[in-house]
């Protein structure tokens, strides 16, 4: 409920809003940013009192609240005591300077990038699953987590920052940053299944597209110029003037692109050395075509007929086949005998059987998958075989040593219609028993597979497709087979490709084959040292894709943009007119539509978009950033809807100040710093937050006019890292794979996320909470009760609550109690009475002394259950978990 | 003075203030807007699409045409390409009750409560992926980002017990569906209105509610005098601090957590409860290992722990319990995403859920809760009426069956049928969709469901979209 009193004052500190804009009107986020006029005072202090008078501003805050607030606001952690003891003395010399100080030291401390890398992370719903079904992690996501806190430690450019991670391999290639800083357009989730087992050409396989790349397009305009042009997708924008060919052009910005993992090279002169190599094997690949080409016309026909039959031979699809197989069920019981038997349809003579074995990296396994230590094959007429039974090989008393994909044969002169083999005992998997076989193949004597194709049965199967079903056994398919003897000549890739050569040189003379031969021997070396380089890095980031199977990615396709529409009412069956790569067109200041030739490479529409988010003439891009900046420092952003600049968000609080600090940033180089310390230093900043007024705290509840500062409930991560560098235990550790605290269980398949199995005496889990491993599906559930932001969403701004469920979980999780131990310990070991070690427990934790009171009362509890006990009630308390 | 949203934007046309009130944790109408049938909700979520043709949707043209190529009379996109011949119903079905409706065997413990049930049989979803249909079921979208049903009510009716969540979740104790907590997630509400996971029957039923095991200086004294001490400097610290009611509001929260920690447990103390109620459960006292393959027995108790904890905090004014059969999509399979064998996997689920369901509806009715109480029995989509080559179905976005029971519902109706094959609504034109089922419940618990609003994105966001008609055939 709002008071009237108070919509009355915001309507006085808005003149602007005073008259109901019409839709035709221009907007005022669109409109063009008015140049700053100078100022002799600080900014912030000249409008916020401006449009506080006649109301007087609070009090400035005492030097030991300061520097806590400066401490959580710029870095995440609190001070520690002997910094807040030093920054009071010279406070108390002189507050201008001692603050500024203060402020250029942390803004220079690596954990200003730690912090606010959290606040970009939860406007960007980078997380590290992929989410939806099977919550799959990402294990590569974590280089962007490094490139935004580098970015923000070195205040890399906004504009570049802004630019890097829409188009930084485009913009910037061979640069580190330019890669890493992509994973923004992967940052959100991912529906695996829609995407690897639906394939694109079905309607449930556009759907997931179609949502992905929503995804991608609702990220890149609500972070950058927060606007909601997904609310164009079904229609135009109800609110804003976004058509939905806007939204639709936006979405052929990312048409190409998937969410994937792409190589490169972190070091710059390896990246530079690996395109020297790849230039050069691509002009040798062409000398080469160049010197082949005219035996093509001649040798056309033999040739494209040895083409179909080596492209066959490798086409992707083979890798899996011949990966799948038979598998029975799972036993807890190596000794539980299982059969699997093949049916020739009619009493056949044969001369030979094989068994091919699988391969699966499952449980680090690989060749030779579930083949069974020991076996036996037999033939019977019986399906049963109960009767008549012709043994073929029996490994039945002694192990088979496991033949890992060698195919394993035996011969044997047999008439019968059954062929069976059976695991006597199975194979050991992780903690349970398997029996795989890849194919059985029964040879007649001409060497004619006769079981290609044949029924197959058996005591059971896990029959999961595609990869496991008893049809498989007789698909010809398996590791090692050669795809190109399952067409009609048994020939193997090698024997094609030589006879593929002999014919060429023969047709195009001596002279072009021994330069044939001198380039092939020149591609080799070039291959060999394209090998030797480090292998590359690999982040998982917005990329062309280029895969296999029912994920293919437009790789395939050379990168080429998918087709987009216009689609009717959002149905991916409705299709309409094309849509060509744009943003929008009520920014007028820039061209909405990009011109961009259509056989231009992918990459130069994500530039074009980069270019027009970044352009000093676009009005939302500028006054989006200092709005998100200012939210964090002040509680609340001058606009309240960090994402939403629209109609339907909130309106500046003061305009002016929000035009004056986007235009000063944007024409001195972009820089967040510099932000910050205008920020911070002014006097608004250091006000009080306890002073009371009832006056303005009847007329401005909210204290949007900043009649006092706004009190900072910690965040999730901030209350963490607090307990564990109050306790002595953070871990100061920066950059790198994520820490998991969690246990995974059943990573094959659905992973589950056991954070309850973990043990958070771990010192590997006490590093800060940004490096914590974001899991979608089962987010931290006490990071979650205490409002951490959650990654499947884009957080503009954390809804704060206070419920019982997150006291219990101060007072009661493992966490609490490890800290509390730590802290308890490290007091122990110091000199002095109890209450000197409580009085040091106030000055680590609350970076005070205890009044006598406090100190009496705090102390007797001490007295009575000790230091732990102590500890823990001072990590739960109020002081402990705002910052005035 | 207070002014209500709608007054105040009547009274500011075209001013974006609304944003203003968006963060308010509660909403800006007084819910119920209207008498309510009913003040709580169960709903029970069959994980991994549940066949609606072998327990609820009796085709005897399957039957019929067993075995027969299928012939759709039009192409089919089917998720895993299932589109062998017709199936029958894996099981004989029997009429039951007045209404004399015809349920599956696996579901026949419902017969005896079948006259209370209401049946929608020309459900449609969106897509047949197992994460969107879950998530459009619980939350109404097919993509994350979205409260569920039960945050959605929690945040427009309150709790009706300080002590207790107001939206309590009972997961399969074997893991959690595809999507995970994103089912229960209050998304963009504020997080007290969070689906809490309870596992009855465990050492801890509620995360951290005592005190970590490890930790071996607690005991009851230093926890009372802890909770003194906190209150104290609290107090000493607030006293400094006017104005700003957070603070007091953190004070309360540690006073209303202890109160939870007694609270909790006794909710979840079965012990309290008959042998006879117990029994009417399944519960099965004497037994506590379970055969390794899925078992009709192991399935009735785990199921009934769970409808009877449910019961006891529906009855200690928990408003929304959302209680799930089955796990992810993983082998073997404990979910119900039968692609290989419909019978293994729906038998023991189905025997498992129907007994539960059955006691508790029984169980409400004889304490005069049932009258008040709603529960929704739902799934992500429904399976083919073909196999899949071999003994299972594949995945039906195209049509299955909802039922409900409970407060304002008229029992023994069923609204929308499904075609002869079950493969698609009756009436293709007319579909039921799940904003129909939410806008549905949230008439009965007093709520438009067009009203119940929260500003997000840029949008006013609803449980229903931008869709929902109440079905005025269910209501009694």
């Amino acid at each position: 409920m709002l008071p009237r009193s108070l919509a009355a004052a915001l309507l006085l500190s808005l003149p602007a809003a005073a008259s109901p804009p019409a839709a035709t009107e221009p907007w005022w986020s669109l409109l063009p940013i008015p140049s700053p006029a100078p100022l002799t005072s600080n900014p912030v202090d000249h409008f916020i009192r401006a449009a506080l008078a006649p109301t007087h501003p609070a009090p400035p805050a005492d030097p030991r609240t300061l520097i806590r607030r400066l401490s959580y606001d710029l870095t995440g952690l609190p001070p520690s005591h002997t910094e807040t003891t030093a920054f009071i003395a010279a406070f108390n010399t002189n507050p201008d300077a001692a603050t500024a100080a203060l402020a250029d030291r942390l803004l220079a401390s690596p954990q200003y990038g730690e912090r606010w890398a959290r606040h970009w992370l939860d406007a960007v719903h980078y997380g590290d699953t992929h989410g939806y079904d099977k919550d799959q992690p990402r294990p590569n996501a974590w280089p962007y987590r490094d490139y935004v806190i580098r970015a923000l430690n070195s205040d890399k450019p906004y504009a570049r920052f802004v630019s890097e991670q829409l188009a930084g391999d485009v913009l910037f290639p061979d640069s580190r940053d330019g890669i890493e800083a992509l994973g923004f357009i992967s940052a959100g989730p991912w529906d695996l299944i829609g995407h690897a087992e639906v394939p694109e050409d079905k309607t449930d396989g556009k759907i997931a597209r179609h949502l992905d790349r929503d995804d991608m397009v609702t990220n890149a305009m609500s972070t950058f110029t927060s606007l909601t042009v997904h609310c164009a997708q079904c229609h135009d924008h109800k609110f804003d003037p976004v058509s939905a060919e806007d939204y639709y052009s936006l979405q052929a910005v990312f048409a190409a692109v998937d969410r994937a993992d792409r190589p490169y090279d972190a070091d710059p002169a390896t990246a530079a050395k690996r395109r020297t190599l790849l230039t050069e094997e691509s002009s040798l690949k062409s000398r080469e075509a160049s010197l082949i080409a005219p035996a093509l016309p001649r040798g056309a026909d033999s040739l494209t007929a040895l083409d179909k039959l080596i492209a066959d031979a490798r086409q992707p699809a083979a890798s899996l086949a011949a990966q799948a197989g038979f598998h029975a069920a799972i036993s807890d019981s190596q000794a539980s005998p299982k059969w699997v038997q093949i049916d020739l349809a009619r009493p056949t003579a044969f001369t030979t059987t094989i068994l091919h074995p699988c391969h699966d990296d499952f449980a680090g396994i690989g060749d030779g998958f579930g083949f069974p230590p020991r076996f036996k094959v037999e033939a019977s007429n019986d399906p049963d075989f109960k009767k008549d039974i012709v043994t073929i090989a029996d490994h039945s008393a002694a192990d088979f040593p496991n033949p890992k994909i060698t195919a394993v044969s035996f011969k044997s002169k047999t008439t019968a219609r059954f062929v069976r083999v059976t695991a006597t005992t199975l194979a050991h998997r992780q903690k349970d028993y398997i029996f795989a076989l890849a194919e059985l193949e029964i040879l007649d004597a001409a060497g004619q597979n006769l079981a290609a194709g044949a029924a197959v049965s058996s005591l059971d199967s896990v029959e999961a497709a595609p990869r496991w079903l008893r049809s498989n056994l007789t698909d010809r398919w398996y590791p090692g087979a050669d795809a190109a003897t399952l067409a009609a000549p048994p020939v193997s890739i090698a024997n094609l490709e030589k006879a593929r050569l002999l014919i060429v040189e023969s047709l195009i003379g001596p002279a072009a084959a021994a330069e044939l031969t001198t380039t092939r021997s020149h591609l080799a070396e070039i291959t060999s040292k394209l090998n030797a380089l480090p292998p590359p890095s690999r982040v998982y980031c917005g990329t062309v894709h280029n895969g296999s199977g029912t994920f293919t990615g437009t790789g395939p396709n050379g990168g080429k943009p998918r087709p987009i529409h216009v689609l009717s009412r959002g149905d991916v069956r409705r299709p309409g007119p094309p849509a060509p790569p744009g943003a929008i067109l009520a920014v007028k200041s820039l061209p909405g539509r990009f011109s961009i030739p259509p056989d231009a490479p992918e990459g130069a529409r994500r530039a074009a978009l980069a270019n027009w988010i970044t352009d000093p003439a676009n009005p939302l891009t500028w006054r989006s950033i200092v709005n998100r900046v200012w939210q964090h420092h002040f509680g609340r952003g001058l606009v309240d809807t960090p994402g939403d600049f629209g109609r339907m968000g909130g309106l500046p609080s003061h305009p002016a100040l929000l035009d004056w600090l986007a235009a000063d940033f944007r024409d001195h180089g972009g820089s967040l710093k510099r932000l910050h310390r205008l920020l911070v230093t002014s006097h608004t900043y250091r006000q009080s937050s306890s002073h009371f007024n009832p006056d303005a705290a009847s007329s401005d509840p909210e204290n949007r006019l900043l009649w006092r500062m706004n009190r900072r409930k910690l965040e999730a991560e901030s209350i963490r890292d607090s307990l564990l560098a109050v306790s002595g235990l953070l871990n100061p550790t920066m950059g790198g794979p994520a820490f998991q605290d969690f246990v995974v269980l059943h990573p094959e398949h659905s992973p589950h996320y056991e954070y309850q199995l973990a043990d958070l005496a771990n010192p590997a889990l006490h590093r800060r909470s940004i490096y914590r491993f974001l899991v979608r599906s089962k987010p931290q559930p006490w990071m979650a009760t205490l409002d951490c932001a959650d990654p499947s969403l884009l957080v503009d701004r954390r809804t704060q609550t206070i419920t019982p469920l997150q006291a219990l979980a101060q007072l009661n999780n493992q966490l609490t109690f490890v800290a509390a131990s730590n802290f308890a310990t490290s007091l122990d070991a110091l000199p002095g009475s109890l209450s000197d070690k409580v009085r040091e427990a106030f000055h680590r934790s609350l970076q005070r002394d205890p009044s006598p009171d406090e100190l009496a009362t705090t102390a007797a509890y001490a007295n009575t259950h000790g230091l732990a006990n102590t500890c823990r009630v001072l990590l739960n308390l109020n002081e402990f978990n705002f910052a005035d | 003075m207070h002014l209500s949203r709608r007054s105040l934007l009547q009274s500011f046309p075209g001013i974006a203030l609304a944003s203003l009130l968006a963060r308010e944790n509660s909403p800006a109408l007084p819910f119920p807007q209207h008498p309510p049938r009913a003040k709580r909700v169960v709903q029970l979520f069959m994980a991994g699409a549940a066949s609606h043709l072998d327990l609820f949707d009796f085709k005897p043209e399957l039957i019929k045409r067993h075995g027969q190529p299928s012939d759709f009379g039009e192409p089919v996109e089917a998720f895993q390409n299932g589109l062998g011949p017709w199936l029958r119903p894996v099981w004989d079905f029997k009429p039951y009750g007045q209404s004399g409706k015809m349920l599956g065997e696996p579901v026949s413990a419902l017969g005896p409560v079948v006259d209370d049930l209401a049946f929608i049989h020309n459900m449609v979803g969106k897509t047949g992926v197992h994460s969107q249909g879950t998530l459009l079921q619980t939350t109404g979208f097919n993509r994350p980002g979205f409260p569920s049903a039960g945050a959605w009510v929690s945040y427009g009716l309150g709790s009706m017990n300080e002590n207790l969540p107001a939206f309590v979740v009972l997961p399969d104790h074997r893991g959690l569906a595809s999507n995970g907590t994103k089912n229960w997630d209050a998304a963009f509400l504020p997080a007290q209105h969070q689906g809490t996971i309870i596992y009855p029957g465990t050492e801890t039923p509620v995360a951290d509610l005592f005190p970590d095991k490890r930790a071996s200086f607690v005991s009851p004294q230093s926890e009372a005098d802890a909770h003194r001490l906190m209150a104290a400097l609290n107090h000493t610290h607030a006293a400094s601090r006017p104005g700003d009611d957070r603070l007091d509001a953190r004070i309360r929260s540690y006073e209303l957590a202890a109160r939870m920690q007694l609270a909790a447990p006794d909710a979840l103390d079965f012990s309290k409860e008959p042998a006879a109620i117990r029994e009417m459960y399944g519960i099965r006292d004497d037994k506590r290992e379970w055969p390794k393959d899925i078992n009709d027995a192991e399935e009735i108790d785990i199921f009934g722990r769970k409808c009877l904890a449910a019961r006891r905090l529906l009855e200690r004014g928990v408003r929304f319990v959302q209680i799930w059969s089955g796990n992810d999509n993983g082998f073997p399979r404990r979910n119900w995403d039968s692609h290989e064998d419909v019978e293994r996997d729906h038998g023991p689920l189905a025997r498992g859920f129907a007994h539960g369901a059955a006691a508790l509806i029984k169980d409400l009715k004889q304490r005069g809760l049932l009258d008040d109480t709603l529960i929704l029995w739902t799934t992500e989509f429904g399976r083919m009426p073909s196999t899949q080559g071999g003994k299972g179905r594949d995945h039906n976005p195209f049509c299955f069956t909802n039922w409900l029971t409970g407060g304002g519902i008229r029992g023994g109706v069923t609204h929308g049928l499904s075609d002869e094959f079950g493969y698609k609504p009756l009436d293709r034109h007319n579909p039921t969709e799940v904003y129909d089922v939410h806008a549905t419940i949230l008439h009965l618990l007093g709520i438009n469901h067009e009203q119940l609003t929260f500003r997000a994105g840029g949008v006013d966001r609803r449980l229903t979209d931008v869709h929902g008609h109440v079905i005025r055939n269910l209501l009694a």
